[in-house]
């Protein structure tokens, strides 16, 4: 089970992705009865994460469908914006969550 | 998308030539493992809870002992495609309560440009809708048999 805020959150980002996908999956011949059930598991995730972020994801869901975007080689990949190198050794940390200084984007980084 | 480009992403080092997990859940563990050791992702925490919570939508066990796991999930930076296969076969709770002997994992970015997700997806399941097809493949014993036979050879 992911435990910091923000792997729960990235689950939280994919999980709305599948969900935006099953329609065309369910075309090729998946299984994709549990729609509700993953709502369910969505709910659930919502009471772990903490209010403040996700507020943040949900104020940036507004204007970007992906609120959560990878970090390569200290550049964000929703804006390509170069971020601070400081970032990356403290984000894993789970006391600090980052939002690129450009387009504000919550920021993972991948590797 | 065509075969060679579905071919394109096979890798030696994401083949498992035989599975040793014998569950469901840790079978997905083990097709994440070389996702790991080759560096392609920082930990697997992420991946397999996103997995986990795909099967919850419904089991990707397609059937005929076919299984392809996949998401799209923020772990990953490029397609990946992950392939196992297992002699004796896992029970996976496949839409035909057969069990599993080929497992195709794929992952993706969300953001991925080319957009190849789905059309990987649906390649695949296309191809191994093919009867004789899937009776080959369970026979294979290393990656280079295994791109051979799926090339039809």
């Amino acid at each position: 089970m992911p435990k910091s805020q923000l792997e729960l959150l990235v689950l939280y980002q994919d999980i709305q992705l599948m969900l935006y996908d099953a329609e065309e999956q369910k075309k090729m011949g998946f299984q994709v009865e549990g729609v509700e059930d993953l709502k369910i598991a969505l709910s659930e995730m919502e009471e772990t994460i903490q209010t403040r972020y996700i507020r943040t994801y949900e104020r940036l869901k507004t204007r970007y469908t992906r609120p959560i975007a990878p970090v390569s080689k200290d550049v964000c990949l929703g804006c390509f914006a170069t971020q601070p190198t400081s970032y990356k050794a403290r984000a894993w940390s789970d006391k600090q969550i980052f939002t690129c200084e450009n387009c504000g984007r919550i920021l993972y980084w991948i590797h | 998308m065509n075969l060679n480009e579905l071919v394109g992403y096979f890798k030696d080092d994401l083949f498992l030539p035989e599975i040793k997990a014998d569950t469901k859940e840790s079978v997905l563990e083990e097709l994440v493992e070389p996702l790991l050791k080759n560096d392609i992702i920082k930990n697997k925490r992420v991946i397999l809870e996103t997995l986990k919570k795909r099967e919850t939508l419904g089991s990707t066990g397609i059937g005929h002992g076919v299984a392809i796991p996949h998401c799209r999930t923020l772990a990953v930076s490029n397609v990946q495609l992950v392939v196992g296969h297992s002699e004796q076969g896992i029970v996976y709770k496949s839409m035909d309560g057969e069990p599993v002997h080929l497992f195709f994992l794929i992952v993706a970015p969300p953001q991925e440009k080319s957009n190849l997700y789905l059309p990987i997806l649906g390649k695949l399941v296309e191809m191994l809708r093919d009867k004789d097809l899937r009776k080959r493949l369970q026979t294979i014993h290393d990656f280079n048999e295994f791109v051979t036979v799926f090339q039809g050879g």
